[in-house]
């Protein structure tokens, strides 16, 4: 429970933080960057939309997203467009329209996740791990993201391994710590090693990225310690790939419009399916093969 | 099979876990000191416990040396069979030739050497939670060794099997032998490479087996055969299991029975949300058997069992079949029924294919002793061109064409009838039937 809370702590402060941060870099029409792309560019020489009111200072910064908002026109507020006005208002004192459309996103990715287990049987670490991730990989692009956390898990495993070997017998909160330490430790070398590296995505790393693929870590080495190396590594895929695809649908263009644009229906819709697959009680696909034995025979 | 008998996850949190486990019964099962108290109380054999940790001086205080020679420490929390160390006897002195016991060095199942040192720290890891669900601390205890059965001595790589029996609304329904091998470290869990071998319900003998979810017939590396092996004390190891269904609370779940070598079958754990894996193991769905046995009104352990012995009897017809081939029948046959007193008596039989199940008439059923108090298993409501009526069912046991025939009968009036028992099309699979009079 305790570790529920702080992950949804971890996510929307990274969120936050990352809305904050994406308010710089507006002027591209891609948001997130997803591959690698060029991303501080010097704020004043971006794309200037012609200023048609003056009494709006911000307008010739307006990102993709703020501008689709002020093309839409509402009708009353009651009963279809309560949201779309709260949003409106929200955006329009200082909320980045990044933050609204990734929160409005997680119920969606959330219930991506939800199905991908009881529809198909990919597991992975639970629900929070898999959608926290995806939305670290939002911020640091998906090859940084998978780079630091394979790194980092490699690191975690090599410490244990080497606690074993040398017979050091420590209790099991101090190893924990003293494992954390080093894996602190290879994140920061590779921090130390961003002017080698050259990755620009690199030296955007925030605090909470990392923070996500530790406590991955953390779960990929219980699993190890717990059952076994392949299980722990089949997890950890599987929660990749939960990630990947999260992420995907996270910085889907389509996606992001429909979110702010009909953000009503979203909510309904995606609430009427988690209930429906609250509800199904069938085989999952994997099973059909789990037990295709027992169907043909 | 149809896709409808198996059970999956989904179905199985859903349809049964959710709707017939109570909160308290799942936390007693996740709980090995619960569920060892609570079964304690309702008389159900379980392994003794020498002692409790609860917090680390308790640890620090124990008197380690005068721990038997062979015993488990184990935490009350853990997963999958995790963080138990099992040690069989004490070691002898490492630097010294002559065998002489260590008083402090204890040999696992596995062959390594454990010192006191070892114990306390790992007593010590149980406490902080290293083991249990979402690391909260813990409970460890020391428990009483069981080693093999004599039966499995030549099945079990270094560890105890154990049985593992999913009982639903005090029904039996399936049941898997876990053999130990040599890559599961001397445990039982199928995850960890155990092999697990399908049980018949009604005889505790084995049928097939699995490993690393693939069928197997040899135990891996030798010629030794996995079907065939009869457990000892089958029905007590059935009662067993529903008696502690009964006294957990809870509605559906799986328990892991052990077979001490002298004092029988005793409940090692229980677990609200058994694997799936014993439906390859058996090559049966377990969806349909809940089906069959959710309504059921069912009296005690004995009834159950009872119950279950009937429904869920492998017809072992694929063996039968290979051996004699298909068996053609008339519509009359003469069938030999086993009384309760064990003798064969020869009826007039007739074979409908428009039944579904086997009817006797009450007059002879109660002749053989087969129709009488405690030996109905239920009551089957009836549609016939009399109207609706209740009839008893009861179980019964007859030769058809020289093949044994275990399974239910329903109870009827057929006073005036030619024939005085029908067999239905559920007990006809393997036969062909010759209309001809």
């Amino acid at each position: 429970m305790r570790r529920t809370i702080l992950l949804v702590i971890f996510v929307s402060t990274a969120l936050i933080s990352f809305g904050l941060g994406t308010r710089l870099l507006k002027a591209q029409n891609i948001v997130f960057s997803p591959t690698p792309t060029p991303v501080i560019l010097p704020t004043p020489q971006e794309t200037v939309v012609p200023a048609s009111d003056i009494t709006q200072p911000t307008q010739e910064t307006l990102g993709p997203l703020e501008k689709m908002l002020e093309e839409q026109v509402l009708g009353s507020i009651w009963p279809k467009n309560p949201i779309k006005y709260a949003i409106r208002t929200a955006v329009e004192s200082g909320v980045p329209a990044n933050t609204i459309v990734l929160l409005l996103l997680l119920p969606v990715i959330a219930a991506i996740i939800a199905a991908a287990r009881h529809l198909i049987g990919l597991r992975g670490f639970g629900i929070f791990l898999p959608a926290a991730l995806s939305v670290t990989f939002v911020a640091t692009g998906p090859v940084v993201g998978i780079g630091l956390f394979l790194i980092i898990i490699m690191v975690s495993i090599l410490i244990r391994f080497i606690l074993r070997k040398v017979k050091i017998k420590l209790q099991y909160l101090p190893r924990m710590a003293l494992l954390l330490l080093f894996v602190v430790f290879a994140v920061l070398s590779i921090l130390f090693a961003a002017p080698i590296i050259r990755r620009p995505e690199l030296t955007n790393v925030s605090i909470f990225a990392v923070l996500i693929l530790v406590l991955l870590a953390e779960d990929f080495t219980r699993v190890q310690l717990g059952k076994s190396a392949k299980v722990a590594i089949n997890l950890t895929t599987e929660t990749l790939i939960l990630a990947l695809v999260s992420y995907m649908f996270l910085t889907l263009e389509p996606l992001q419009k429909f979110a702010l644009l009909n953000p009503e229906i979203l909510i309904l819709s995606v609430a009427v399916f988690d209930f429906l697959l609250g509800k199904y009680a069938g085989l999952r696909f994997l099973e059909f093969w789990r037990f295709r034995k027992l169907i043909n025979g | 099979m149809k896709v409808s008998n198996i059970l999956g996850l989904n179905a199985r949190t859903q349809l049964f876990a959710y709707k017939y486990n109570t909160r308290r019964g799942k936390r007693i099962a996740d709980s090995k000191l619960q569920t060892a108290r609570i079964l304690k109380i309702a008389g159900v054999p379980i392994p003794e416990i020498y002692k409790k940790f609860r917090d680390p001086r308790d640890v620090i205080d124990f008197d380690w040396i005068n721990l038997p020679s062979s015993f488990a420490l184990k935490p009350s929390r853990g997963l999958g069979g995790e963080g138990i160390i099992v040690v069989k006897k004490r070691a002898f002195k490492k630097d010294s030739n002559k065998k002489e016991l260590e008083q402090s060095i204890w040999l696992t199942t596995q062959k390594t050497r454990v010192s006191i040192d070892d114990l306390k720290l790992h007593a010590l890891d149980i406490l902080e939670g290293a083991y249990s669900m979402g690391n909260v601390p813990d409970v460890a205890f020391i428990q009483e060794y069981i080693g093999r059965h004599k039966a499995f001595r030549k099945y079990a790589y270094r560890g105890t099997p154990d049985i593992r029996i999913i009982v639903f609304n005090k029904v039996p329904v399936m049941a898997m032998l876990r053999l130990p091998t040599k890559e599961s470290g001397g445990r039982a869990n199928l995850h960890q490479g155990a092999i697990g071998v399908g049980v018949d319900i009604a005889t505790g003998i084995t049928t097939k087996a699995i490993w690393h979810g693939r069928q197997i017939h040899l135990k891996p590396g030798t010629n030794r055969k996995l079907h065939g092996i009869k457990i000892p004390n089958w029905t007590l190891c059935l009662e067993t299991a529903v008696r502690a269904q009964i006294a957990s609370g809870l509605g559906f779940l799986g328990v892991d029975i052990v077979l001490h070598p002298e004092k029988g079958p005793m409940v090692l754990e229980m677990n609200a949300q058994p694997g799936l894996q014993i439906q390859l193991a058996n090559m049966g769905g377990l969806k349909k058997r809940l089906e069959r046995v959710e309504d059921l009104q069912v009296r005690d352990a004995e009834h159950g069992v009872k119950v279950a012995k009937a429904l869920f009897a492998e017809r072992f017809a694929d063996r039968v079949k290979a051996e004699e081939g298909i068996k053609t029948i008339h519509i009359r046959e003469v069938v030999k029924i086993m009384s309760s007193d064990k003798k064969m008596v020869e009826v007039k039989a007739k074979i409908d294919t428009g039944a579904w199940g086997t009817s006797i008439d009450r007059e002879l059923a109660k002749d053989l002793g087969l129709y009488k108090k405690g030996e109905v298993l239920w009551y089957k409501k009836s549609v016939s061109a009399l109207g609706s009526e209740k009839r008893p069912v009861i179980n019964i046991i007859f030769w058809l064409s020289g093949r044994r025939i275990v399974t239910t009968a329903t109870i009827a009036n057929r006073e005036n009838l030619t024939y005085k028992i029908i067999i239905g099309k559920s007990d006809l699979t393997g036969f062909l039937i010759n209309p001809e009079m």
